[in-house]
């Protein structure tokens, strides 16, 4: 029998997982790195130390602007050059604390060692506030602050914590790299996470183009169970079916509970909580060693590259991107365009000297032929995209609302439920920019949708 | 067949009848008691629908007008002072005249002034590249070149100029109506006074950026250095955030800023053109934008 | 550094494009146009040629010369139009009648309303059914093909010409017959129809020819099987319950599958993406739609056969279909 996934559309993308047999590499530090305040879903953190301030690893340089934000904390060891504004990787001014490097020396009270500390805290609040002060954030590509989505609302109960090992973006292999390397690690990780919502169910869903990461996560949690420790039960295995965007939330939660998000609402709404493996691991760290969240693994991969100069690093955030590029053996000639994230749902790359942050996950180089777009011609009525829109929308009717501004029409289709996922576009023969303008008219639906008076 | 023809007749003379009486009456009870000013004012309009007065169109700036009982709010861009004379005659009031107003580009960044650094590839639209990234060029702040100033012009008053890539305002037909101010999601353009005979002076850039990182962006860049502002007796440029501004209301046209600045970002249009003498680069850049 | 390619996600696309997906069709109608050929001969060989050739020029010439926009032959839409004319016709239809077709096709049906995309009604449909009320001695000379060598040997003026069994059903019913007696007559069997040697349209020769089009086309994904599978079943239950009241006078469901263009009309031209709804939901109702009007012209109308009609009728109800009928959204009811 077929695994399961989630029941509308979705895409078929390519199985391209070129860097899968490339085990993580720890990238040395370069002489300097550029730690930007906006690394995080929500307000950017406010800078805590000024030009001259020496720092160590795991030091708090940034503390949160706002309710939704995250503490950011110095990835290496050295002087701080400067406070000042720099180009992220979309060329806009983000605030970025510039440090010279010297050394590696951490702050007190981090545990360094590589064993496995097992035992699950039975504090609630102990556990959210080692993951808020080490700055852990999702990984799995929005970076939203993982204690706000650990600590719902009381009259919101979390029956199900859904752990996102899908990895379903072509390409990305640090999330099946971290399960076969580090899997007990991930599953602790999931157990604290458990224990934070209040002990629900835990189901940690790995597509099934990806058997080795479920083979390894299996034995882990075996051993795990088998270890006599509370918090490990209730925690189970599902292989999923290999579907694009099996990792996008509503998508995720669809198949793992069959429940569906209503509109504009929240996945605790239907009592479930999606975290990212990656995030495990950072909560693991956060938790059993007190370290905080300063690096990821990050892929660098791409049809153009000779398999022996693909990789995947651990990396410390700050690093920036050109470094990473040159230490991996430089562009190759034939990159069109460079990706962060994933194909279908990562930015291009318009300044490859922006610093790495905590959501990075790739360096993905794609060649001229894969990615320029198709010259556009007229819409010819197939439905490919209505049949690929994971949350069942007409994109070809919501260009047409949105090019004619006609805002009411958008809002009863639906537009505001847009994930972005890009199966819309990926999937048009005529290669009408589908995505591009819809996302235009949700932008404009949303403000109207929030300026209403809260009924 | 004469019996037909009579009845046919009868009948439909009864029905037209029978409906005329309900078309009347019906109309007589619905009917809406609306101030003819109203009509009188919307006559007199440009017909545009524009929007430039911030009204859904010239019959709601029309109700607008006759329900505040003033013009204080409500001034019509693109009919201008004389449209607006018509209006308050109507309403019986005395108009203030306004200073007619253009569109200025500010950004000069030519395809020869600022080089590419990257290739876009999505719908032709400029606040999707907005929302994407800062540009293709080096420069953050300046046009993005894809034109919605031009798709939102009415009047048919704004093009791309091929060559610098940059959109070009027709000062003939520009009304002010401030519909591609609205559009630039970069900001860029600016409604001016038009000046005496066209004559104005303004910085053609809007980069904010440190003067070293935006000349290596963009060769017309405003880098900020406060030469105008020393050099300008009317105290009307203000460098703030290492970008010069040019209030319009002080500036008197001597074009002296333009001669100081080092990078040609000033640009002074329409003066008339001076004797033939080898021109300065300062001068060179001015003919460049003579439509400005 | 040379300039690199930025724009918003998605990086990648599908391997499809307009011009694939309609090479696709192409090829799917590729065996039943080698089929009528063969048994058809040279005649039917010029048939296919002029039909596709003045569809492909004609819309050249259009966007050319008249809309003066970049062409849009290289998408080949207009040799499936040409093609599924030319099947349409009874292989005795002489070249120039294809012509007229074309022109009403392509130049009233399509390029009118904007070209590729924007036609309300089928135009290939409409093309056949305009050549039906204008010239219907050429569009019901039906040809019996005989054999190979027959019909490459043998003139077109030679060619036995027949009626269609539905049409023979229909003259015999009227005339008082029962259908027992018209089968004996005729001696029809539902193994000719599978490949075939009744009279029909150039197209229709071979039911097997034009199923394993459909097959390529569900593999190859570029149609889904919703429309073509809900006429067959309405007209399989529509067909079943009149037989069954009345075997005499009603013909029988898989008759009626088998017979008078259902095959071409419910596989190629019902599933045009242009003129057929969006939705799953939709396209059952214009299926079942296409199915009861084919099924009702049949058993009470004047033409035996129906099935262009009934689908340009529901052409003309898919953007309502549109409105009403749409996938279900994830999280709403």
């Amino acid at each position: 029998m077929a695994n399961r996934t989630f029941s509308i559309g979705g895409s078929h993308t390519a199985d391209k997982k070129l860097s899968k047999d490339c085990a993580i590499e720890v990238l040395p530090m370069p002489s300097t790195v550029y730690v930007s305040m906006n690394q995080h879903l929500g307000a950017p953190a406010k800078p805590l130390v000024a030009a001259g301030d020496t720092v160590k690893v795991g030091q708090v340089i940034g503390e949160p602007g706002g309710f939704i934000s995250a503490f950011v904390h110095s990835p290496a060891s050295g002087t701080v050059k400067s406070v000042a504004p720099r180009k992220d990787l979309a060329g806009n001014s983000t605030l970025c604390v510039e440090i010279a490097v010297e050394g590696d020396e951490w702050v007190e009270g981090v545990d360094l060692s590589d064993t496995l500390v097992k035992a699950v805290p039975e504090d609630r609040a102990f556990i959210l506030d080692r993951i808020r002060l080490n700055g852990v954030v999702g990984l799995g590509g929005a970076t939203f602050p993982a204690h706000v989505k650990l600590n719902p609302a009381p009259d919101k109960k979390a029956e199900c914590l859904i752990l996102n090992g899908s990895e379903c973006e072509p390409y990305l292999t640090s999330d099946y790299r971290m399960m076969l390397e580090h899997p007990s690690e991930i599953i602790v990780g999931a157990a604290i996470m458990r224990r934070a919502l209040g002990g629900c169910r835990c189901v940690i869903g790995i597509e099934d183009n990806k058997p080795e990461a479920v083979a390894s996560m299996t034995k882990a949690l075996d051993e795990l169970k088998a270890s006599g420790l509370e918090g490990y039960e209730d925690i189970s295995i599902l292989p999923l079916m290999k579907k694009y965007p099996q990792g996008g939330e509503k998508q995720l939660i669809n198949a793992v509970m069959g429940r569906e998000v209503k509109s504009l609402g929240l996945p605790i709404d239907v009592g479930a909580v999606v975290q990212n493996v990656m995030t495990a691991f950072a909560t693991y760290e956060a938790v059993q060693k007190n370290k905080p969240l300063v690096s990821n693994v990050l892929t660098v991969t791409g049809d153009c590259l000779p398999i022996e100069k693909q990789h995947n690093y651990k990396f410390r955030i700050g690093m920036p991107l050109s470094y990473i590029a040159e230490y991996a053996g430089g562009v190759p000639e034939e990159a069109a365009k460079i990706v962060s994230g994933g194909p279908m749902m990562g930015k291009a790359i318009a300044n490859l000297d922006a610093p790495t942050v905590k959501g990075s996950s790739s360096l993905l180089y794609l060649t001229e032929d894969q990615t320029r777009r198709g010259k556009e011609s007229d819409c010819i009525r197939c439905g490919r995209c209505t049949e690929a829109c994971p949350m069942g929308l007409e994109p070809f009717l919501l260009v047409k609302l949105a090019r004619n501004a006609m805002m009411d029409e958008l809002e009863a289709n639906a537009v505001q439920d847009c994930i972005e996922c890009g199966c819309c576009l990926y999937s048009c023969p005529a290669y009408i920019p589908l995505l591009d303008i819809i996302r235009i008219g949700k932008g404009d639906v949303m403000k109207i949708i929030k300026s209403r008076p809260r009924k | 067949m004469v019996g037909t023809i009579i009845w046919t007749v009868i009948i439909l003379t009864v029905l037209g009848t029978a409906l005329a009486v309900v078309l009347f009456l019906v109309a007589r009870k619905f009917r809406v008691e609306e101030d003819s000013r109203i009509d009188e004012i919307e006559k007199t309009m440009p017909g545009a629908n524009c929007g430039g007065c911030g009204f859904a169109g010239c019959r709601a700036f029309a109700e607008s007008c006759v329900r505040e009982g003033n013009l204080d709010k409500n001034f019509c861009p693109v009919g201008g002072n004389e449209t607006m004379k018509k209006v308050a005659s109507v309403l019986g009031i005395e108009a203030v005249a306004k200073a007619p107003l253009v569109a200025v580009v500010r950004c000069n960044g030519s395809c020869a002034n600022r080089p590419l650094v990257n290739d876009y590839d999505g719908v032709k639209s400029c606040r999707v590249k907005a929302t994407l990234y800062s540009g293709d060029t080096g420069c953050p702040f300046g046009c993005l070149g894809c034109g919605d100033c031009v798709s939102a012009c009415a009047f048919g008053a704004l093009s791309m100029d091929p060559e610098t890539g940059l959109p070009v305002v027709d000062q003939d037909k520009c009304t002010g109506c401030g519909a591609c101010a609205k559009a630039c999601p970069k900001n860029i353009i600016e409604l001016r006074p038009k000046g005496p005979r066209g004559m104005r002076v303004f910085v053609s850039c809007m980069n904010k950026d440190k003067g070293a990182v935006a000349r290596k962006a963009c060769s017309a860049a405003c880098i900020g250095c406060g030469k105008c502002a020393k050099v300008c007796a009317q105290e009307a440029i203000v460098v703030a955030d290492n970008l010069a501004y040019i209030d319009p209301a002080k500036c008197k046209l001597c074009k002296k800023c333009v001669a100081e600045c080092p990078t040609g970002a000033i640009h002074a249009v329409n003066f008339p053109v001076l004797k033939p003498k080898p021109a300065p680069v300062a001068e060179e850049s001015k003919e460049d934008v003579n439509n400005g | 550094m040379a300039s690199r390619i930025v724009s918003p996600n998605p990086h990648l696309h599908a391997a499809v494009s307009t011009r694939s997906l309609m090479r696709d069709v192409v090829i799917a109608l590729l065996p039943a146009t080698a089929v009528s050929i063969v048994f058809y001969g040279w005649h039917e060989l010029l048939l296919v040629a002029v039909s596709v050739a003045s569809c492909v020029l004609l819309e050249w010439a259009i966007t050319r010369y008249l809309l003066k926009k970049p062409s849009t032959i290289g998408d080949f839409s207009a040799v499936i139009t040409g093609l599924l004319l030319a099947l349409n016709v009874p292989s005795t239809c002489p070249w120039w009648v294809l012509a007229i077709g074309a022109v009403v096709a392509i130049g009233v049906a399509k390029m009118t309303f904007g070209g590729l995309g924007q036609n309300v009604f089928n135009p290939a449909i409409t093309g056949r059914v305009f050549l039906l009320i204008s010239f219907p001695a050429y569009m019901t000379n039906w040809a019996v093909p005989g054999s190979i060598g027959e019909a490459w040997g043998s003139s077109v003026v030679d060619a036995v010409s027949g009626a269609t069994p539905l049409g023979i059903v229909k003259e015999g019913l009227a005339s008082g017959m029962t259908l027992d007696e018209i089968y004996a007559d005729n001696g029809f069997s539902y193994l000719e129809m599978l490949y075939s040697n009744l009279g029909g349209s150039a197209g229709e020769l071979c039911v097997a020819a034009l199923l394993l089009g459909f097959v390529y086309l569900l593999v190859r994904r570029v149609i889904k099987p919703h429309i073509t599978l809900s006429i067959w079943a309405s007209m399989f239950v529509f067909a079943g319950i009149f037989y069954l009241i009345d075997p005499s006078h009603f013909t029988d469901p898989v008759f009626n599958l088998l017979t008078g263009g259902v095959m071409l009309g419910s596989i190629y031209m019902a599933t045009d993406y242009v003129t057929s709804p969006m939705s799953r939901s939709g396209m059952v109702v214009y299926g079942v739609g296409i199915g009861i009007i084919t099924m009702l012209i049949r058993y009470f109308g004047a033409y035996p056969e129906g099935i262009s009609f009934a689908i340009l009728i529901m052409n003309a109800f898919v953007p309502i279909i549109n409105r009403f009928c749409h996938n279900k959204k994830y999280g709403r009811a």
